[in-house]
């Protein structure tokens, strides 16, 4: 597992929206994504970010402490040290006040032609 | 602002806005507002879902008349993965331990030819090699590359890939499954139990085996020991002709991953 400098994500909201500010963990230890921009309301696009600056062994995005979230698709940028910098496009998934979405993939294996 | 750094204002307790999963976003009521400090609810421990990967095809790669092979070492370099875009053993798995189990096998006798080779395991269009010596990525390059030639040679040639003995073997995936079932009864979850794991049989493919691992087993930091030492070995000893066994448990998902 590599250190995790920073990561982006973007996030699509489907039917049903929620309210910011859209929380994360990392580690288990929860914080509000930072640089943010858009909203996470019926439709909308967010997209916020964070220097993580450690390893991630667990890295989520938090469901509403209310309600549901429909989310149609995220998309997450991971800067990571010694590893050449790569996205993973989530599909669809619904949180709600007793759930995390696990939003941390490790880098693409190296594949080579033989 | 880096975690560390959150982190070390969280202990300073300078920083209100670093809180433990499922803690409530709102400030706690200060002590005299609250009837006992032992009234307050425990915090909500949130359950981690997995969201489906979408793969975005690069390109697409209709069928080709060239035999195309990708090799891809797994991410603890212990095995090399060689994916051929044409049947090895359609519908079928098979683990050749040694040389020794190769006869007979022209695919597998031209993949053991290559030194250093120490297991192969075929299934589908996929060959999973295990070797000696240096397991680094760079090890793998070269090898793959050797590997890869004999594959292609064997498939070139054209003869049957794999021994009639062993398909003989090989019986009715209800076979398979009433022996899998019989193992994970009588040996393997009694021996988990004390730990609070499980395993469960989740699909028996031909002679391939997926199973999943539940209660303290998931996402346990010796999970992939209990797995290839403990499981594997069980099931190859009572039901030899079982071929690739897979694990499909979501270590990081659950309410209690080792991870988290």
């Amino acid at each position: 597992m590599p250190k995790l400098n920073r990561f982006n994500i973007e996030i699509e909201t489907g039917e049903t929206g929620t309210d910011l500010p859209v929380h994360f963990t990392i580690n288990n230890h929860k914080m509000p994504l930072e640089d943010t921009q858009g909203g996470v309301a019926q439709g909308k696009t967010f997209t916020g970010g964070f220097e993580i600056g450690s390893f991630a062994h667990s890295l989520t995005l938090v469901g509403p402490e209310s309600g549901q979230w429909d989310i149609r698709k995220m998309k997450v940028d991971y800067d990571c040290e010694h590893t050449a910098p790569y996205s993973v496009v989530f599909g669809a998934v619904t949180l709600d006040e007793t759930s995390e979405v696990n939003i941390w993939q490790d880098p693409p294996l190296p594949t080579w032609d033989v | 602002m880096s975690v560390l750094k959150k982190l070390s204002q969280m202990f300073s307790g300078s920083d209100s806005k670093v809180q433990q999963a499922g803690e409530a976003v709102s400030e706690s009521p200060k002590p005299s507002d609250s009837p006992s400090a032992f009234a307050e609810e425990p915090p909500v421990r949130r359950r981690v879902i997995q969201a489906p990967v979408v793969i975005e095809e690069a390109e697409a790669s209709g069928p080709s008349d060239q035999i195309l092979i990708k090799a891809e070492p797994s991410r603890d370099n212990e095995q090399c993965k060689l994916m051929v875009n044409r049947p090895l053993f359609k519908g079928h798995s098979w683990l050749f331990s040694n040389f020794e189990e190769a006869a007979g096998s022209p695919l597998a006798e031209s993949v053991f030819s290559v030194d250093s080779v120490e297991t192969v395991l075929i299934h589908d269009s996929t060959a999973v090699v295990t070797k000696t010596g240096a397991k680094g990525v760079s090890d793998w390059e070269a090898l793959a590359k050797e590997v890869g030639g004999a594959l292609r040679r064997t498939l070139e040639a054209g003869a049957d890939l794999v021994s009639k003995d062993i398909i003989a073997k090989i019986p009715s995936e209800q076979v398979v499954q009433e022996e899998i079932q019989k193992v994970i009864d009588t040996e393997v979850n009694p021996g988990v139990a004390g730990h609070g794991g499980k395993i469960t049989l989740t699909a028996i493919t031909g002679n391939t085996v997926t199973i999943q691992m539940g209660g303290g087993c998931q996402g346990c930091s010796a999970a992939d020991l209990t797995l290839k030492q403990g499981i594997h070995s069980a099931f190859r000893k009572a039901v030899p002709y079982v071929g690739a066994i897979y694990d499909e448990t979501d270590h990081a998902g659950g309410l209690n991953p080792y991870y988290r």
